[in-house]
């Protein structure tokens, strides 16, 4: 239905007799209701107030009210049982994500969940999300300091907002209409309600029409997802289109040409018929997509090339009787989706080799450090002598750069509080090395060579110890099998942090934006 | 005589492969580590090496590869992430060992390596070539491998 024939369905509606009115109320809540499961389905951060804006008048409205009191007891559960180390928390807190959004003061109950259970990283990602909808609280400080409880890795300004802000957010109206209001106004009510109404049958039909991303354009928007996405593509790609389709390209060419032996045509039987049914292979991988990059993506009705790849396996399925019957038509088909299967393989191919990359080079070495040392006790550092040194290639990881920048913020903020703690000469080198390793891969290694004589070992680097600060470092590293290691110093260094990663090799991809270096920490 | 064409993996699927679609233009060895192929190739005369990549069927004790040197070098001790490392890449790690006996046949991997990742092993070790899915006839022309007569 267009927006004009809404919005004229809408008028007509307005313009009837008796109950009219009411229904209205009644349908445009069913529809702002239907928008709120909507953006719940699609994870948007205040789907929960979208469901609140539905008048409780309504009985949509008492729908939604009945749903959130029931997500929120399974919400407040879940988060005390995860507190308490509860496994039961999990089946609890998903009890909760099947029924409603969670109401967003909850997230700083799950930071601190979080942070009694040692989970650093999801603790700031929850506070993140807390402050993102309440920018200006009235527990602020208390988060500031919470924030720097967890560890000198993390400076709180970049969790909190820089400044105290009004809050963009409207408080949400739940007046319900006044029964006995004059004619006059009760016009202007209805028009502005049919306006309203269509405005919002508007945004559903968009919101519809965007429903769901494509692999590239959530590859496109979500940088932090491109280690999740290489993994998961890497293994479709293994497991299923290269040893059960890949594999069968010579047998299908041989099928269609007639020249098949009984040898070959077992062979292609064994790979597309035996073991675990293709479709089901399919369904796996679609479902692990689903799981690991949540419902934002929309492989079964929004990807074109997964679309044909869903029914490219579901015909291959249904062609074995007739394969086996030796069909020529079945031959020509089995040819077709072999080709769409091999051409989804060759997109998933160009679209790894475009996951973003942070190009590691003297700029970025140098905006870190300058970066750590606008903080208070690193700037308070002096007669420090720093050297930077990077090869003349251009040298990229495969590496969100806020991650980049974190690690190296954090390896340099370490190095420098313990040269202030240390006796002159206090110096810091970054250098920047290249190495091929026997597998034809190569390596980039940071390193960060320092003159204090305070210890620090790779074991301690790993275990985790809060007052080291590299708690978070090492959880970023581990997603992007990177490793950091300490070694004894060279060229009158006494020891170097070395930061090792796997260096992108395809031809070169769109180089991670680059933000402000404070918003990057 | 046809030539002899090495096949390394850690399964029975690229025999097959080559079984059912190169049979006609090499005769077949088969090795399931890089123990026993370093094995055929000092035994045996073999012109070419067709190479699996990934070898994670293989018992960790076959694999090629030092667990606690890598684990140092490369996952900050983590010995457990060696192994898998290992386990990935260890068709290119057996290239390394096959080289380093003074072996010199070409060898084909079926991978969609990066070039520049391909013009590393060929840098490191002569003649490496990749096709990146089962082709036949790509394998055949890279190693110019044609029928023979009867």
């Amino acid at each position: 239905m267009s927006i004009v024939a809404v919005v004229g369905a809408l008028a007509l509606g307005a313009c009837g007799e008796g109950s009219a009115p009411r229904e209205d109320a009644e349908t445009a809540a069913e529809r702002a209701l239907e928008s709120a499961d909507s953006r719940f389905a699609r994870g948007e951060l205040d789907a929960y107030f979208a469901f609140v804006a539905v008048p409780e008048t309504t009985a949509a409205g008492r729908r939604a009210r009945a749903r959130l009191a029931r997500a929120d007891g399974h919400y407040r559960r879940g988060i005390r049982l995860f507190a308490e180390g509860d496994p039961d928390a999990r089946r609890e807190l998903q009890l909760g994500a099947d029924t409603a959004p969670m109401n967003p003061l909850l997230y700083r109950d799950l930071a601190r969940a979080c942070r009694a259970q040692g989970q650093s990283v999801r603790a700031i990602e929850y506070f993140r999300k807390y402050l993102a909808l309440f920018p200006n609280p009235s527990d602020r400080d208390e988060i500031a300091r919470e924030v720097a409880e967890l560890g000198p890795e993390l400076d709180p300004a970049d969790v909190l907002p820089s400044a105290p802000v009004p809050t963009k957010r409207r408080p949400v109206t739940r007046t319900p209409p006044a029964a006995d209001d004059a004619g006059g106004v009760q016009l202007v009510a209805i028009a502005l309600g049919v306006i309203a109404a269509a405005l919002g049958s508007a945004l559903i039909l968009i919101l519809r029409r965007r429903r769901g991303l494509t692999l590239a354009q959530l590859t496109s928007e979500s940088p932090e997802l491109h280690p999740s996405i290489a993994y998961l593509v890497g293994v479709m790609r293994h497991e299923l289109l290269k040893h059960r389709i890949g594999a069968i390209g010579d047998a299908v060419r041989a099928i269609r040409s007639g020249s098949a032996t009984a040898q070959q045509r077992a062979f292609l039987y064994d790979r597309l018929y035996g073991g675990e049914p293709l479709e089901r292979t399919w369904e796996g991988h679609i479902r692990a997509f689903e799981r690991a990059v949540g419902p934002r993506l929309d492989l079964r009705r929004r990807d074109a090339a997964f679309r044909r790849g869903a029914k490219a396996v579901s015909r291959l399925a249904s062609l074995e009787p007739k394969l086996r019957r030796n069909d020529a038509r079945a031959a020509e088909r089995l040819a077709t989706e072999h080709a769409a299967l091999r051409s989804l393989d060759a997109e998933l191919s160009r679209l790894v080799r475009q996951l973003v990359r942070t190009r590691v080079d003297r700029v970025l070495l140098e905006g870190v450090v300058a970066s750590v040392r606008e903080e208070y006790e690193p700037g308070r550092v002096t007669d420090l002598s720093l050297e930077v040194t990077t090869p003349d290639e251009a040298i990229e990881v495969e590496v969100f750069r806020v991650d980049l920048v974190l690690v190296l913020k954090n390896v340099v903020r370490n190095a420098l509080l313990a040269l202030g703690r240390s006796d002159p000469p206090r110096r810091l080198r970054l250098k920047v090395e290249t190495d091929l390793l026997p597998t034809g891969e190569e390596v980039v290694r940071v390193r960060a060579a320092d003159t204090s004589h305070e210890m620090l070992t790779t074991e301690s680097v790993y275990d985790r110890r809060i007052d080291r600060g590299l708690g978070l470092v090492t959880a970023a590293l581990a997603r992007y099998d990177a490793a950091i290691t300490v070694e004894p110093g060279r060229d009158g260094y006494v020891k170097e942090v070395v930061v090792r990663f796997f260096r992108a090799l395809d031809d070169a991809g769109p180089v991670a934006a680059e933000p402000p270096m404070e918003a990057a920490a | 005589m046809k030539p002899v064409l090495l096949v390394v993996e850690d399964a029975i699927e690229y025999a097959e492969f080559a079984r059912l679609f190169l049979s006609d233009v090499a005769d077949l060895r088969t090795a399931q580590s890089g123990a026993e192929a370093l094995a055929v190739l000092g035994r045996d005369h073999v012109d070419a090496v067709l190479m699996d990549l990934r070898f994670d069927r293989s018992p960790r004790e076959a694999l090629i590869g030092n667990v606690d040197d890598l684990a140092k070098e490369l996952f900050g001790g983590d010995r457990e992430r060696a192994a898998r490392y290992m386990q990935d890449q260890q068709g290119a790690l057996i290239v390394a060992e096959i080289r380093a006996r003074g072996h010199k046949q070409p060898i084909v991997f079926v991978h969609d390596f990066p070039g520049r990742r391909l013009s590393n092993l060929r840098r490191l070790y002569g003649e490496v070539f990749a096709v990146p899915s089962f082709d036949a006839a790509a394998i055949r022309q890279i190693l110019g491998l044609r029928p023979t007569a009867a």
